[in-house]
């Protein structure tokens, strides 16, 4: 039972992060259309907002089966 | 945050118990016991072995005018593309903090390229890559302490200067949540790297799987993306620690210096 709910979690987080994601990608790929000389500037935001994006997820797949002792 | 810490060792651990089992069975008799090929220290050895050997060759060609070995040469673009990094994240005085980023990007970026070839790697291993991660923390620390002094490091961490009854209620608050933060960075730096390389080496067993009943090999059309993935992580690895030395060496400039030479030092930085 708990195994059912774990994989949902996983795909609750998956959405979420997939969202989170594409918006990031959304809003710097119009900026950097806009702006084509900030590019550099644009690319560094947004691999930084990615990584802690991304880190979500991690923390999700590798924290949360320990905390729920299955 | 004492069981936080039961955890996450129970997660070091169950993520380093593989290794030890194999460092047991792969044991070939008269061999000894902790002499393993499958173990960690092997893949950290050819890591630091390679780059001894590449840099040592790369050093010869540095007394030329000009740097004719190709080694250099390829070093030298290395040394451009971080120094660009850090200039731009930190400032001008980033260039101050080159060497080390450079170190732990050629680290990550040689334990990455391992991981597309072998089965195990040092950044495929939780254990090497929270120590790279306190290295990296602890060096952001003492830069830190070295650009600020010690208390003016610690007042950092309490947030902004408050004046009066503000302050006694609100800074240690502050402070505290700071201070967890910074040994979260620790976790995070540790745990995304890892999740990353390991990731990729899960999804490629899972798709080998998939096709195992046709015999094609899936797992080998996930190459490209754990490429792209090998330079991305390393490279974020580096500009985040990158981003936490600018966001501890940065306010020295603004409140230090900042009352006597107003707003002249804050322009060039943009």
């Amino acid at each position: 039972m708990t195994g059912h709910i774990f994989g949902l979690g996983i795909g609750l987080a998956a959405l979420g992060v997939g969202i989170g994601l594409g918006m990031i990608g959304y809003a710097a790929m119009q900026g950097m259309s806009r702006q084509p000389e900030a590019i550099g500037k644009i690319q560094v935001a947004m691999l930084i907002a990615l990584a802690f994006v991304e880190l979500v997820f991690l923390l999700t797949v590798f924290i949360v089966p320990g905390s729920l002792k299955i | 945050m004492g069981d936080w810490i039961t955890q996450s060792s129970q997660l070091i651990a169950s993520v380093e118990e593989p290794h030890g089992a194999e460092s047991h069975g792969g044991e070939h008799g008269d061999g000894h016991a902790w002499v393993s090929w499958e173990g960690l220290l092997v893949y950290v050895g050819i890591v630091v072995g390679t780059l001894f050997v590449l840099m040592a060759q790369a050093k010869k060609g540095l007394n030329n005018r000009f740097f004719t070995n190709k080694i250099t040469q390829l070093f030298e673009q290395v040394y451009l593309f971080i120094e660009n990094m850090c200039v731009g994240t930190i400032g001008a005085h980033g260039r101050r903090y080159v060497p080390m980023i450079m170190t732990m990007w050629m680290l990550v970026f040689s334990g990455n390229l391992l991981a597309l070839f072998f089965p195990t790697s040092p950044t495929a291993d939780l254990s090497f890559n929270l120590g790279l991660a306190l290295v990296s923390i602890a060096y952001v620390q003492y830069e830190g302490i070295r650009a600020n002094g010690l208390f003016g490091h610690l007042g950092h961490f309490a947030g902004p200067k408050l004046g009066g009854f503000l302050a006694l209620l609100i800074s240690p608050i502050i402070f505290v949540i700071e201070i967890i933060s910074e040994l979260m960075k620790n976790v995070s730096l540790s745990l995304r790297l890892y999740g990353n390389i390991d990731g990729g080496h899960r999804a490629a067993e899972a798709m080998n799987s998939l096709g195992a009943g046709i015999y094609v090999p899936f797992g080998a059309f996930l190459l490209p993306i754990k490429l792209l993935t090998v330079v991305v992580q390393a490279m974020i690895f580096c500009l985040l620690t990158a981003v936490y030395l600018s966001l501890v060496t940065h306010h020295d400039e603004d409140h230090g210096h900042g009352a006597e030479t107003g707003h002249a030092e804050v322009a060039p930085a943009h």
